[in-house]
């Protein structure tokens, strides 16, 4: 939980009872939502877009941009808070939905005020009960101090909060299947397009859905004004982010960075090295989906999103995964396409069927009974796999597979028989 | 419009229109399991992915869910598509069990004629990695389920969501172990629920009453239209007669519902589906039959219509034409129709005619296809005025009369008065009544106890057209000759018209028709010709607005 100076998100991380509203009050919960029901929405959004704050789910896109995306004359409207929080490696949403509920509440209520909403819906991930408890409480409270509700601090608009529970699968991360989720359906995204939910959402109606991380930005965006949030990040990243930092590193754990940061600080500065005084191997950067990045491609590299892209990987939800040399790659994955084996929707064909078999290929290389023909396989299949899909779930495990092939291929062969 | 190039060609098409259809008017196939135009897309198979190029930017698409647009330049046909349609095929065949031996989609099975299209390969799964799945599964009265072949392109589902409304069907457990069942507690009995063996692509679903019948490629298909209700649904009769070694009486294997928009789109009910046992039913009656002096004799057609004429004239000549009674029916064809009037109206008078009566059984009417009226030509015996004239009573008051013994000679067509009278009234109508002429297809009460009786040629066995409710003109076709010694209903009456002094001689089902279009109002203009596969509105009636198209598709004919 260490950090440096420019705290915004976990800056009250630390303080006792923060998820009650009392003591929530005392440190400046809500001030924004006040100040914002005094603007205009469009200002709001505005305000916002001009922050650059991105979207840390994953894609990072543009927050404000996507509030601009709901059509003008469409009512009513929903705002989604996206807290299926399921991609290996990633577990910074639970921190803010534990320790400062009251947080998200009002940035939630803030982009509901910008777009016009009359409901926030809180989706957090079945097996988060805990973090589940404490934030019903707190919308508990926000109802009863009259955040929420009907006549918000009297301004003439209402917005409800409501609870949602998944049932546990890492679909429902994606935000069609989220939204389907929630319409009581299935989990299965989507077809595309329609592209935005901001057009067709929940229940047909134009919705944003928003990760918890991003929506939490919203009320110290609001505090620091626009031009000083964009300035703690890289041109075109603004502001901080949660990095969940996990792996063989001394000190794993979440931490608030300013964009940009470079990983080679988040491992050895705040994450005290690699353990033992081993040697690193990898880096997986942006959760389990992203691909894999060798030590070498890991040198003088900003975490920002498009530093990131630009060596072939993605910064997705800033879960930085660290690696060192007693990793067998071919174990990891088999890891890797064990989970996605079994989170797979099954909706669409080579998602389904491709999973399956590449973990079918996979457990081979772990018993031993590879041949090198399976590594060309395995490549094939996953670029099969590979933006075929509905959801951009079926390229998740398609990019790691073919990164992990393509870069340690040598430690794929030293497991095969011929 | 949109114009467009599909692999080179261009085409204009309706706004709104997917790439499938699109190129469906070129006479292109883009390959395709979940897509169908009568349900919602779901996009979920991914085989029907094409290279799609507009604003000189290159993209894959699928065919279903990419709206045709200005300017767009598609290919279906690249080295590249075609890598990408094998890998998708590769993993549908991954688990499959290669049974297509003993399954009864083999020949019409899109997984069989993609692979022979696109694929070619040789397995890379080894016989023990496959997966295991439910086979034989009895998911209801009609339909039995293998989930093993089942490809999960959910068109079933999606049926008996959006068309039935009855929703028995879904795809259960998660990713990998996705399988299609019924729902708990429910099985898959709906009015429709043979629909879903036609919209599956491959042989999960099996009609139990095809099962291990005939090999698809042995079969003949003939165009036609269903019979059983009012409706008229346009279907296929698939047929075969030359290998008989089972079911040596089953000429007719199934029918299947063909595509006519106006009508019935691309469904049918199983009412109508499973009609046909009738036309090789144990009691259809093949030759004419004397019951009350024949003692055994089997006539010739031409001797009973010999007598017949006899009787029908000396009874005209003694008491008049109140004397004779007709009880025709609206399950006879126009050109049935049209030789009743021209005989038993316009030549010979008589009054006491009808053929609609309060014991004939109704069905059940639905949103979807299904008439109440069964007899698939009521409005061709309205439109041809075969109803009583003068002093002759009508519907209920004629049977009644003919209880009572007004009538000396009773002509009846198909109509089972055993059914519809007591067991009291049957033997008083057979007491009073001096000849009853029947002629009808299958055996009943009635046939017994008739005088004379001539076997009808079923619809399968001839040519005719129908009017529906709409007001659509249809034809039918003849895949095989009539059983025994059946005819036609028309000819029977131009037969024995030729006795009593009809001039009509028609030669064939076309001429009867085209007369008949010269004669009556409606059918002015019609022609048999002009029928064609769909049908022709008669110039009367409005054109009807089917029915809500449940897609945001346009429906192209194909």
């Amino acid at each position: 939980m260490a950090a440096n100076g420019n705290l915004l998100i976990s800056r009250n991380f630390a303080v006792e009872n923060m998820a009650s509203i009392d003591v929530a009050l005392k440190n400046g919960a809500y001030d924004q939502l006040k100040r914002a029901v005094k603007m205009k929405p469009e200002e709001v959004t505005e305000l916002v877009k001009a922050s650059g704050l991105r979207g840390h789910g994953g894609a990072g896109f543009s927050a404000g941009t996507k509030w601009g995306f709901i059509p003008k004359d469409k009512f009513p409207r929903y705002v989604t808070v996206n807290g299926d929080e399921s991609e290996p490696g990633t577990c910074k949403d639970r921190l803010i939905l534990e320790r400062d509920p009251h947080l998200l509440i009002e940035g939630a209520l803030i982009c509901a005020y910008a777009v016009q909403a009359e409901r926030v819906y809180i989706y957090i991930r079945g097996e988060y009960f805990y973090p589940t408890k404490v934030t019903a409480e707190a919308v508990k409270q926000a109802y009863a101090k009259g955040f929420a509700g009907k006549n918000i601090l009297n301004s003439g608009w209402s917005c409800s909060v409501h609870m949602h529970n998944g049932a546990g699968a890492y679909i429902c991360g994606e935000e069609t299947g989220l939204i389907e989720s929630m319409e009581g359906k299935k989990g299965w995204p989507r077809l595309k397009p329609p592209f935005y939910p901001a057009a067709i959402g929940l229940y047909g109606a134009p919705t944003i859905v928003n990760n918890v991380e991003t929506l939490a930005f919203v009320p110290r965006v609001m505090e620091i004004g626009p031009e000083k949030f964009a300035a703690l990040g890289t041109p075109k990243n603004g502001g901080t982010a949660l990095y969940s930092l996990s792996g063989h590193v001394n000190n794993p754990g979440v931490y608030e960075l300013p964009m940009g940061t470079p990983l080679m600080d988040l491992i050895h500065k705040f994450g005290g090295g690699i353990r033992n005084g081993h040697k690193l191997k990898a880096v997986i950067p942006g959760g389990s989906s992203s691909h894999i990045l060798t030590a070498e491609e890991c040198e003088n590299l900003p975490l920002d999103f498009e530093s990131v892209a630009s060596r072939g990987s993605m910064l997705g939800s800033a879960a930085v995964m660290v690696i060192d040399e007693t990793v067998s790659i071919p174990k990891l994955m088999h890891w890797m396409v064990r989970f996605y084996a079994h989170e797979s929707c099954g909706q669409c064909t080579p998602c389904r069927e491709g999973c399956d078999w590449l973990l079918r290929l996979s457990k081979k290389f772990i018993d031993g009974t590879a041949r090198k023909r399976d590594i060309d396989d395995m490549w094939e299949l996953a670029d099969n796999i590979d933006g075929k899909t509905i959801c951009a779930l079926g390229a998740a495990v398609a990019w790691p597979t073919k990164s992990y092939l393509v870069k340690f291929r040598h430690e794929f062969e030293a497991v095969c028989r011929n | 419009m949109p114009w467009l190039e599909i692999d080179g060609k261009p085409v204009d098409v309706p706004a709104g229109m997917n790439l499938i259809e699109a190129a469906r008017l070129l006479n292109v196939e883009i390959p395709h399991y979940c897509y169908h135009a009568g349900l919602t897309v779901v996009g979920s198979c991914r085989m029907c992915q094409v290279e799609v190029e507009i604003g000189g930017r290159k993209s894959i698409a699928i065919g279903c869910n990419t709206k045709a647009a200005d300017g767009m330049k598609v290919t279906t046909k690249s080295k590249a598509v075609f890598k990408l349609r094998r890998s998708i095929l590769e993993f549908y065949l991954q688990h499959h069990p290669l049974d297509c031996p003993i399954c009864d989609d083999a020949g019409e099975c899109d997984l069989q004629n993609y692979y022979m299209s696109h694929g070619l390969h040789d397995s890379r799964v080894a016989l023990d990695e496959k997966k295991h799945k439910h086979k034989v599964m009895d998911v209801g009265p009609t339909v039995v389920l293998d989930s093993e072949r089942c490809v999960l392109c959910s068109r079933c589902i999606r049926f008996c969501r959006e068309i039935t409304g009855t929703a028995e069907l879904g795809i259960f457990n998660h990713g990998r172990d996705n399988e299609l069942l019924t729902v708990p507690g429910k099985q898959l009995d709906n009015d429709y629920s043979g629909c879903v063996v036609d919209i599956c692509p491959v042989g999960a679903l099996t009609d139990k009453d095809f099962r291990f019948k005939r090999r698809v490629w042995y079969m003949k298909r003939t165009a036609s239209v269903c019979t059983g209700c009012s409706r008229g649904c346009n279907v296929f009769v698939d047929w075969e007669i030359d290998r008989r070694y089972k079911d040596p009486e089953r000429r007719i294997q199934r029918l299947k519902p063909r595509y006519n928009r106006m009508v019935n789109e691309w469904w049918m009910c199983d009412q109508g589906r499973y009609s046909y046992h009738a036309v090789d039913a144990p009691n259809r009656i093949s030759t004419p039959r004397v019951n009350v002096q024949g003692n055994g004799h089997v006539p010739s057609t031409d001797e009973v219509l010999t007598r017949a004429a006899d009787k029908i004239q000396s009874a005209l000549k003694r008491q008049g034409a109140g004397s004779v009674a007709v009880l025709a029916t609206s399950a006879s064809s126009n050109e049935d129709l049209f030789l009743l009037n021209r005989l038993f109206i316009d030549k010979l008078k008589v009054q006491n005619i009808d053929t609609t009566f309060g014991f004939e059984k109704l069905g059940k009417q639905d949103e979807i296809l299904k008439r109440a009226d069964l007899t698939p030509n009521r409005r061709g015996a309205l439109e041809m005025q075969i109803k009583p004239s003068g002093d002759g009573q009508s519907g209920d008051d004629l049977l009644a009369a003919a209880v009572e013994g007004e009538f000396d000679v009773l002509v009846v067509v198909r109509h089972d008065l055993s059914a519809a009278l007591s067991e009291r009234d049957l033997t008083k109508l057979r007491k009073n009544t001096g000849y009853i002429l029947y002629l009808a297809s299958h055996d009943n009460g009635l046939s017994a106890i008739a005088d004379d009786v001539l076997p009808l040629a079923m619809w399968a066995e001839r040519e005719a057209s129908y009017t529906n409710f709409q007001g659509r003109v249809q034809r039918t076709r003849k895949p095989f000759e009539p059983r025994g010694m059946a005819l036609p209903e028309w000819e029977l009456w131009q037969l024995l018209g030729q006795k009593l002094g009809l001039a009509a001689s028609y030669d064939s089902v076309p001429a009867v028709f085209d007369a008949l279009g010269a004669t009556f109002e409606g059918y002015k203009g019609l022609t048999w010709d002009s029928l064609g596969n769909s049908g022709k509105m008669l110039i009367t009636a409005p054109d009807p607005v089917y029915k809500k198209v449940q897609t945001s598709q346009p429906l192209p004919a194909y």
